[in-house]
């Protein structure tokens, strides 16, 4: 509405780099956000809207520039920025990437992630924000609008990371934000925003992404016909019921207009659909430790991906122990292979490949691949798993006899097969 | 290829409706201005329906002069609505603007479900039927009350009481819109931001008492500070 900036306007910085400005990006309500370029390298610049440029908020920019972003997900603040002849502030960050897609797209169906894609976005994601809170500080205000994924990989990027504070140290107040985010204390004005209501935001927003709907939206939503902030107050804040409510049927999805919850909530397996029961059960009235900690959905992602396995009629992705038939063509589902290593398993797909996280269990290193599934080359109908690491493992078959299997080396997949990777030793199930 | 169950999120309608004066003081340079300004804000309006994965918006226009009528038969999704320009010319019956607005907020043609419509009156002078009535059937129908009233005062002859009996709300003066860019900055806060808290209303500190069922985030203050050769007297 403004466009303080005019193009090519140079901004001064402490750190002495001079940053040109170039394209204007897009308004929000706190400020302009801008392309700036400087020594070849080319960024983003949010400049405050008069309004916002007030010294509280450069005091709270230069804390998070001193803090350094606690994870590569987020579009941190790289310094403070100021321009002569224009009155106010504003700071740098890095450039989003246009090949990310935002939640609106993924709520829109603008863009189909596989669920592969689309449950390494929500493992990064609570990754992200586990750094976050083990650094002290909390979000404050998650939303639609400042979350993006790449629906090919699931790598993900947060923005408006300028409303971040330290814990704790923010009181009551005025939140502008979407009450559908919020939780229930807040909306009922009864605390500020901290890292145990961002856990309810992060809680909400995985629903959605994993459903396509909002858990606390059901019968008890579409009966009210003006959907002003009394209303929004009422569902979000002071009679909030989960829409799968084990003990409340009064909020089950109308299938007239919340559809996507049924749909999808089956797909899931029990440990997965549980954290959602557990966060929006126990998880609306006890702030403090009802709600699901970012560790225990890492691990419940985690499981999730590895349970991912085709259907062998249509192809499409199902979850391990969960339905019994596919949900795109009702086919029984025949579950491949896995290996199991204590309790953890993974499924064998025809195009699995296991990381140094699946053996050690602690590492989170998925980038290290130890072993891929393979097919025999003389014969396609026997698959194995090829050793790709530098070191050998040993098979150990059911009838006790031993093999060595080299680097490069294939092992036939068999039931009762155990091979020892040397930091584990996983089991092939069936 | 299919990857998910796919379905997109569930919405709900928001009608958003232009009421605009077309007499004859409105000839000229206003009803150009007002024509540029709605043109002008449209593609921000897109994008923030675009931005609003819970809201699915429709928008209207109703012109009123000598009686009413509605530009758009029915309600245009955002996407597809074209702002037909208006031209000026008879009398005010404002009071029968409101009347017909009315009509299409009773259920049916509105729905059972849906985010509170926004309506915004734009005017330059006083209305010359029964304002009262219109504005009192406006209120009986439970959408009319449940809408965002909103109402911008072109020029000093506007009549600013009539505009705030329609607003119903202390802190939400009408706009002064004295001059074009004025007025093209107003239409665009109304078409982006109040479209957005429409659908995602702030929350509200407890201390307060809501003061109207869709809080409205600050207005600028140039929208309502007095300017012009009106400050002096």
């Amino acid at each position: 509405m403004y466009e303080a900036l005019a193009p090519g306007k140079r901004l001064r910085s402490p750190s002495g780099t001079v940053y040109q400005v170039g394209r204007f990006l897009g308004a929000g309500s706190q400020g302009e956000v801008y392309r700036v370029g400087a020594g070849g390298a080319e960024y983003a610049v949010k400049w405050y809207v008069p309004g916002f440029a007030t010294p509280e908020q450069r005091a709270a920019i230069e804390t998070l520039v001193r803090a350094g972003s606690p994870s590569p997900a987020f579009l941190w603040p790289i310094e403070l920025v100021e321009a002569d002849g224009v009155p106010g502030f504003g700071y740098v960050m890095p450039l989003r990437d246009p090949a990310v897609a935002s939640i609106v797209d993924l709520m829109k169906a603008r863009v189909a992630p596989t669920f592969r894609s689309l449950v390494t976005a929500c493992l990064e994601l609570v990754e992200a924000f586990r750094r976050l809170h083990a650094a002290g500080l909390c979000y404050k205000d998650i939303s639609f609008g400042n979350v993006f994924f790449d629906p090919a990989t699931g790598r993900v990027e947060i923005v408006d990371t300028d409303n971040v504070t330290v814990d704790g140290a923010t009181r009551r107040v005025t939140v502008n934000g979407t009450p559908r985010f919020m939780a229930p204390e807040i909306v009922r004005n009864e605390a500020g925003p901290s890292a145990n209501t961002d856990l309810f935001s992060l809680a909400v927003l995985l629903f959605y992404m994993l459903t396509i709907s909002h858990p606390l939206e059901g019968r008890l939503e579409s009966a009210i016909h003006a959907f002003d902030a009394p209303a929004m107050r009422r569902i979000y804040g002071e009679a909030p019921v989960f829409i799968f409510d084990p003990a409340d049927a009064s909020n089950r999805p109308d299938p007239a207009v919340h559809a996507n919850a049924e749909r999808y909530w089956n797909l899931y397996p029990p440990f997965l659909r549980d954290l959602f029961v557990r966060s929006f059960t126990v998880g609306l009235r006890d702030p403090r430790h009802g709600r699901v900690r970012e560790g225990e959905w890492r691990a419940a992602l985690l499981r999730l991906r590895d349970a991912i396995h085709y259907c062998r009629s249509c192809g499409a992705e199902n979850f391990a122990d969960a339905r019994k038939t596919c949900w795109n063509c009702g086919t029984d589902l025949r579950l491949p292979p896995r290996i199991v290593f204590g309790e953890r398993s993974v499924m064998l797909n025809h195009d699995t490949v296991l990381a140094r996280h699946h053996l050690d269990g602690v590492s989170w290193d998925f980038d290290t691949v130890v072993a891929r599934v393979a097919r025999n080359p003389a014969d396609p109908s026997r698959w194995g798993l090829a050793n790709r690491t530098g070191g050998a493992w040993i098979a150990v078959r059911p009838d006790g006899t031993r093999t060595a299997v080299g680097p490069g080396q294939t092992v036939a997949l068999a039931p009762g097969l155990v091979i020892d990777f040397g930091v584990a030793r996983g089991e092939i199930a069936v | 290829m299919i990857t998910r169950p796919g379905g997109t999120l569930a919405t709900r309608p928001l009608h958003f409706i232009w009421i605009c004066d077309c007499s004859g003081s409105m000839a000229g340079e206003k009803i150009n201005q007002l024509n540029f300004a709605v043109k002008e804000a449209l593609p921000a309006m897109r994008k923030e329906a675009d931005e609003n994965p819970n809201a699915q918006v429709f928008v209207r226009a109703l012109r009123f002069s000598k009686g009413a009528e509605w530009i758009n038969s029915d309600p245009v999704p955002v996407e597809q609505f074209q702002w037909v320009d208006l031209s000026a010319g008879g009398p005010t019956d404002m009071g029968r603007a409101l009347s017909m607005v009315a009509d299409e907020l009773t259920i049916p043609p509105m729905t059972e479900r849906a985010l509170p419509p926004v309506l915004v009156l734009v005017s330059d002078g006083q209305p010359t039927d029964d304002f009262e009535k219109g504005l009192a059937r406006l209120l009986e129908v439970p959408w009319g009350r449940k809408a965002v009233r909103l109402a911008i005062a072109i020029g000093k002859d506007a009549d600013r009481d009539v505009l705030a009996k329609f607003i119903g709300n202390a802190e939400i003066p009408p706009f002064e819109a004295n001059n074009a860019e004025a007025l093209v900055r107003q239409v665009r806060w109304v078409s982006t931001v109040v479209l957005r808290a429409a659908s995602s209303p702030a929350s509200q500190p407890a201390e307060e008492a809501p003061a109207s069922n869709v809080p409205i985030p600050e207005i600028p203050v140039e929208f309502v500070a007095p300017s012009g050769e009106d400050d002096v007297w």
